[in-house]
């Protein structure tokens, strides 16, 4: 294929725009991990199917989107322009969303309900999830096909390279990076501009040639941001990142990505391909005279290869141990030459900001006082919560906003109780905090941190220790093992936590796991080990009382922790014997229509009378 | 250099030290686990933390990989510091409470009881506490890796590839030596050792040696003994042109900086076994040959070694490191010595120079120094057999017959023949210039094998520093150097290990040449391999024995007197008046200093005449000096007495001294 110039990229733009426009409307069907899982495949060949067999095919246009967002509610379809949003489509709903396009209106079963007023809202700009949230590093989700190029150029991809390769110098795009404020969106949250600058003159001091990595090992449970941006909008992070090998000077790159991603991986490497045919990544990219390779490296799953020394190690082929971090890989990284790892959100921020401006950019987000997060923060949404998914909102916007106005606030009427943020080492946070401002600084100070964007939401039938031990077993296994107190201190805390939640707790207990947590935080070799024990640490700072019941009343007052807690059959009981017929150990014993009784000595706590039970005659104590 | 204060003191260090080194510098003790001088900081036990202020914020760091670059204030003994060590140790001694190095540091510590058990509670005193210094150890020290990490966090674990054994593992014990609890064991030492662990502790150091110091001294890790070829060429030593010059401005070609950057291709444990902390064998990878039956094949050469490059570069007047290569490529495929080979043409190029052949006379090549094509062609007719390279082939002593009985030579050419082909015993010169230092003239022309520097290597010592000036001096060292040396013929060992690294405090002891460090070493490791224990003099015996019983042997054969040490004049002085006066100042000075010469009004040649007059005697005078220091008669016999004393007195050897005394 003919290499593209700057102008070419523009006429594509045009050519597709107007063929889009021929289109009467377009069948955005969400194609991110979720909705594919839940058939949204097999949707789209259907429509497609349907469509071809009506002789509207020509009239209407099918797409398969990344990830819409709204995950709770997929498989999700969008009709554009109209915006209006469809959820939890199946092949049965196809005649019927047709006849609604001819008819120009549109199925009302398929609508999203609003939880209070049950009202079905036909546009997704007025449903509340979507209502607030601002999109940059997704500015494309869920309205681009990221299996096409040519949409990415229709909404404007690649322009922003060209601008900097044909107007600008090295020099200034590290400014306009720098001016925007923009800080790593992995979880450091270093000024990226800043660690730029290091690179390329460490660079040009030694003479050595940087190196571009693009981290997508996204280990953290629930989390799935990256995952969303590359399946979405694969060409916002290839564009990021040449922009920012110019920049610093580099002509090799890498993408880090989890084999656990197949889908990603496969977006990816189609998008590596149709930008290469373009000329958008090889050499003379955009006739400019500069190249840029750029290279999938798929890593095997372990947590700790997102640590970025640890990444740059399972690159070379070493075992992925972070090393010391007096030794920076923006001076010294991958082949010990100077190496920027960024996060994938962060590399899909910045054509952006060089089509927008720096100063665009910083006057989104929390940007009072000297230590200001700019831009916008993705975040996966889940646990005890209405609305899960994916959701892009300006920094400085409160919990509460996100749980309540976004999240659709904690599903089966139950309250909110905690929400962790920053992945495993991250920390939880009470109902207290649920109005603290969410950016880098606020987060830290209230003993979590951004982390790279998961959110889990707890509701008041989860049991804090229980969270404390599983964010630790996670950490224990997921630790590289090299430093004594990481591995050591995870190992001694996990020990501690399975103690207390099995009513084996001893007084001082709350106390030594503070000191282990302490050296851990000080001692430990990288940030993985120096945050590990934030879950403890939060958990006691803000729910020492539910520490207090396990350890001195041998109680879970959250009703969780198997062998604190005990069933039996309260005066509700009718004697229906729906319980004790489907107790798996015949543990509950009584004649119909009397009152029953559970043998604790054979009860295993499986909970199932409590499911079964019509009367709310079983008590948890 | 940045100023830094520890615990109070001041000290000034260069950028990049560590604070650990500082520390160290202050005798500031910092526990630590996982950290040697031989291998990286790994950073890993992190019993080395201390509290740094950078005059904005105090940070805990560890102090054996945390580099200088500011000037910075180290607290080693704060309160945090100390309970964070507490910590960390109270976790590992949970762990591992049973071993020694963990409760040596606890107890500092004050922790006796951990307060917390450890699920993974191993209570062996040899356990592995995953310091990980073995890893490195076989990775930095050894280039290998044998061993590595398997498995993440709790179920982190030292294994050899898929956890089975490997037998790329040659029980080289560089691992089982820096394990600090005994957790690696040699459990299967095929040469059932007297006292094992006796000889890790000295093998051991040599290894420590070679990691802390080989770079700067020898580079014999990075180049092997190419390192030579420069120091050889700013003393004056680099045979070049048949020996006629110690040095060339084109010498710089032959650098071993050329062949590291350019040719040699591995940075890989390459030595002649596995194991070996030398490793100075080197590779070249990948070589398109231009010559020859491989012609254009691309090929893995061996080498090359100083030898090679003195003998086929320099000495043929050749600088083309592709020159060396080539040839020693050829040589290693043919089968041919490069020394003999590189020696050998030398002599027959200056005997083409000096019409002693020509064109006819070698089948049409134009042997002249330098030519490179002639170089490779004659190497090649060596190889098929025919041609003048067959008789190149055999020698230079065989040559100088063959010119002799076969071309129409003058005597003064049959002379001169004499004087230039350096031989001795048959034996080509090895590539050093023996002509200003008399020892070691003698080092090659009383070796018993014949011209080889193996037995003694002493131009620095006689000519350099100047340590052995008398004849009873050189004498000395003629006598103990070959005992010496012979032994590690002896043994079965490498000699490069002696003094081609050399311990640290070697210059402050009170004979260097000998390096006694290295000495007292292959003492312990002779008594720790066979139990029986000897010292340095018996050392020295166990080779005299041989040594004497191998002149008697030669002697039986002919070869055993004063006529066969000695050596051709090229390798006592100026032959020609071109060498005279490439040093006229340094041989008029010796002419007036040593010898009250007057050489007002002389002309070259009548110095070059009264210096080799003298040079000559004080050869023979240094043969009679070193044969009364063996214990030989004054035709360099071994006497009857002698062989008794060394209880060599054995029935055929007293036949063959009896029969000729």
């Amino acid at each position: 294929m003919k290499k593209l110039t700057p102008d070419q990229i523009e006429i594509i733009q045009d050519k597709r725009i107007n063929e889009l426009r021929k289109y009467k409307a377009s069948l955005m069907v969400c194609a991110g991990t979720g909705c594919v899982s839940a058939g949204s495949l097999t949707l789209k060949e259907l429509l497609d199917n349907k469509l071809k067999k009506k002789g509207l095919q020509d009239k209407y246009l099918v797409v398969p989107t990344g990830c819409n967002g709204f995950c709770a509610q997929g498989p999700i379809l969008v009709i554009q322009p109209q915006g209006i949003f469809y959820q939890k489509v199946s092949s049965e709903d196809i005649t019927d969303i047709i006849e609604s396009l001819e008819n120009g209106t549109y199925v009302e079963r398929l609508l999203y309900k609003d939880k209070e007023s049950e009202i079905s809202i036909p546009k997704m700009e007025n449903i509340k999830f979507f209502g607030k949230q601002k999109l940059i590093a997704l500015r494309n989700k869920g309205i681009i096909n990221p299996e096409n190029i040519d949409d990415s150029i229709a909404r404007g991809a690649y322009l922003s390279l060209a601008k900097v390769l044909h107007q600008m110098t090295q020099e200034e795009i590290i400014e306009e990076v720098k001016k925007s404020e923009l800080r790593g969106r992995g979880g450091g949250g270093f000024l990226t501009g800043l660690k730029w600058e290091v690179s390329y003159k460490t660079g040009k001091d030694r003479n050595k040639t940087p190196y571009i990595i693009c981290n997508a090992d996204e280990g953290d449970p629930g989390a799935f941001m990256d995952r969303s941006i590359v399946e979405a909008d694969p060409h916002a992070v290839i564009e990021g990142m040449t922009i920012g090998a110019r920049a610093i000077g580099a002509s090799e790159g890498f993408v880090y990505i989890r084999k656990e991603y197949p889908l990603a991986l496969k977006r990816l490497r189609i998008a590596i391909k149709q930008a290469k045919d373009y000329g958008l990544l090889g050499e003379n990219i955009l006739n400019s005279g500069f190249n840029f390779e750029t290279h999938i490296h798929r890593g095997a799953g372990a947590f700790v290869c997102g640590e970025s020394t640890a990444l740059i190690a399972s690159i070379g082929g070493k075992a992925g141990e972070p090393i010391a971090s007096y030794i920076y890989p923006a001076e010294t990284g991958f082949r010990n030459n100077p190496t920027i790892v960024n996060n994938v959100e962060t590399w899909a921020n910045i054509p952006v900001i060089i089509e927008k401006g720096a100063d665009w950019f910083a006057s989104i987000g929390s940007i009072e006082g000297s230590k200001k997060s700019t831009g916008t923060k993705v975040f996966s949404l889940v646990g005890d919560i209405e609305n899960t998914g994916l959701v892009e909102v300006p920094m400085g916007i409160t919990l509460r906003e996100i749980i309540y106005d976004i999240g659709g606030g904690i599903p089966n009427g139950r309250d909110f109780k905690a929400i962790q943020t920053g992945g495993p080492s991250g920390g939880c946070l009470p109902k207290i905090h649920l109005d603290l401002r969410i950016d880098f600084d606020t987060l830290t100070e209230a003993g979590s941190m951004m982390g790279s964007g998961g959110l889990i939401v707890m509701d008041d039938k989860t049991c804090m220790v229980d969270i404390a031990k599983y964010f630790i077993d996670f950490l224990k296994d997921e630790s590289c093992g090299k430093c004594t107190p990481c591995r050591e201190g995870l190992i001694n805390l996990s020990n501690i936590l399975t103690r207390i939640t099995k009513g084996e707790g001893k007084e001082n207990d709350i106390e030594l796991m503070k000191e282990i947590a302490e050296t851990m935080e000080l001692a430990s070799l990288c940030a993985l080990g120096q945050t590990a024990a934030n879950p403890v640490l939060s958990t006691i700072k803000y729910f020492r009382d539910e520490y207090e019941a396990h350890i001195k009343d041998k109680k879970c007052p959250a009703g969780v922790c198997k062998e604190l807690i005990k069933y039996k059959i309260n005066d509700n009981c009718t004697g229906c014997t729906i319980c004790a017929k489907n107790c798996p150990v015949d543990a509950i014993s009584g004649k119909p229509k009397e009152m029953h009784f559970i043998d604790q000595a054979k009860c295993i706590k499986c909970d199932i009378c409590n499911e079964v039970c019509n009367f709310e005659a079983i008590t948890v104590e | 250099m940045k100023d830094i204060i520890i615990d109070g003191k001041k000290i000034s260090v260069k950028e990049e030290t560590t604070i650990l080194d500082a520390a160290k510098e202050l005798n500031i003790e910092i526990p630590a686990l996982c950290h040697r001088p031989t291998v990286e900081a790994y950073g890993a036990c992190r019993l080395c933390v201390v509290d740094v202020n950078d005059g904005r914020k105090t940070r805990m760091v560890t102090s054996c990989n945390y580099p200088i670059r500011k000037s910075i204030e180290v607290n080693t003994q704060s309160e945090r510091v100390r309970k964070t060590r507490g910590m960390l140790l109270e976790m590992m001694l949970s762990r591992w409470p049973n071993v020694d190095v963990i409760k040596q540091f606890a107890a500092e510590y004050k922790v006796t009881k951990p307060r917390f058990i450890h699920p993974l509670v191993d209570y062996s005193s040899n356990a592995c506490i995953l310091c990980g210094l073995c890893v490195n150890a076989c990775s930095e020290i050894m280039w290998e890796d044998i061993i590595g990490f398997a498995g993440r966090g709790e179920s982190r674990r030292v294994v050899m590839p898929f956890e089975k054994h490997y037998d790329a593992c040659v029980g080289c014990s560089t691992c089982a030596n820096i394990c600090p609890t005994g957790a690696i064991k040699m459990i299967d030492d095929p040469n059932q050792p007297a006292d094992s662990k006796r000889i890790m502790k000295y093998g051991s150091k040599i290894a420590d040696e070679m990691v802390l110091m080989d770079e700067e001294q020898c580079d014999m890790r990075g180049v092997g003994t190419a390192h030579l070829a420069q120091i050889m060429n700013d003393y004056d030593l680099f045979p070049t042109c048949n020996y006629k010059f110690g040095s060339h401005k084109d010498a710089g070609g032959l650098h071993s900086d050329v062949f590291k950057q350019k040719y040699i291709t591995q940075g890989l444990p390459d030595g002649c076994w596995l194991g070996c902390s030398m490793s100075c064998a080197k590779t070249v990878e990948g070589y398109e040959l231009k010559t020859g039956p491989y012609k254009g094949d691309k090929v893995l050469i061996d080498g090359p070694e100083y030898e090679t490059i003195a003998g086929c570069g320099a000495n043929m007047g050749i600088f083309n490191p592709e020159f060396v290569l080539e040839a020693n490529f050829y040589c290693d495929t043919y089968g041919i010595d490069t020394i003999s080979f590189g020696t050998g043409m030398a002599f027959a190029m200056e005997c083409y120079e000096n019409g002693i052949l020509n064109k006819e006379r070698t089948g049409g090549m134009e042997f002249n120094f330098g030519n490179e094509e002639v170089g490779l062609e004659a190497l090649h007719q060596m190889g098929r057999g025919e041609g003048f390279g067959v008789i190149v082939g055999q020698g230079i002593r065989r040559m100088k017959q063959i010119f002799a009985e076969k071309f129409d030579l003058t005597k003064k050419q049959i002379k001169f023949m004499q004087d230039i082909g350096m031989e001795a015993k048959g034996m080509e010169y090895s590539e050093y210039v023996t002509k200003e230092s008399l020892a070691m003239q003698g080092g090659y022309g009383l070796a018993l094998k014949g011209a080889q520097h193996d037995e003694a290597w002493l131009i620095f010592m006689d000519m350099v520093n100047n340590q052995i000036p008398t004849f009873e001096d050189k004498a000395e060292a003629l006598h103990y150097f070959p005992m010496f040396r012979t032994w590690f013929g002896l043994m079965g060992l490498c000699k490069l290990p002696w003094n081609d690294v050399e311990p640290a405090d070697n210059a402050e002891t009170d004979e260097p040449a000998k390096v006694p460090g290295h000495v007292e070493g292959y003492v312990n490791f002779f008594s720790a391999m066979t139990g029986k224990e000897i010292d340095k003099h018996e050392l020295i015996l166990q080779s005299e024995r041989v040594y004497n019983f191998q002149r008697v042997f030669n002697y039986r054969l002919g070869f055993g007197t004063r006529e066969h040490d000695s050596i051709p004049y090229r390798s006592a002085g100026p032959v020609t008046i071109e060498e005279y006066e490439s040093r006229a100042e340094r041989y008029d000075k010796q002419l007036v200093e040593k010898w009250d010469y007057d050489i007002k009004g002389k002309t070259s040649e009548e110095k070059r005449d009264y210096l080799r007059k003298m040079r000559e005697a004080d050869y023979q005078k240094l043969c009679d000096a070193v044969y009364k220091r063996r214990g030989w008669n004054e035709n360099g016999i071994p006497t009857i007495q002698k062989m008794k004393e060394l209880k060599m007195d054995l029935p055929e050897v007293l036949a063959v001294l009896k029969k000729n005394n």
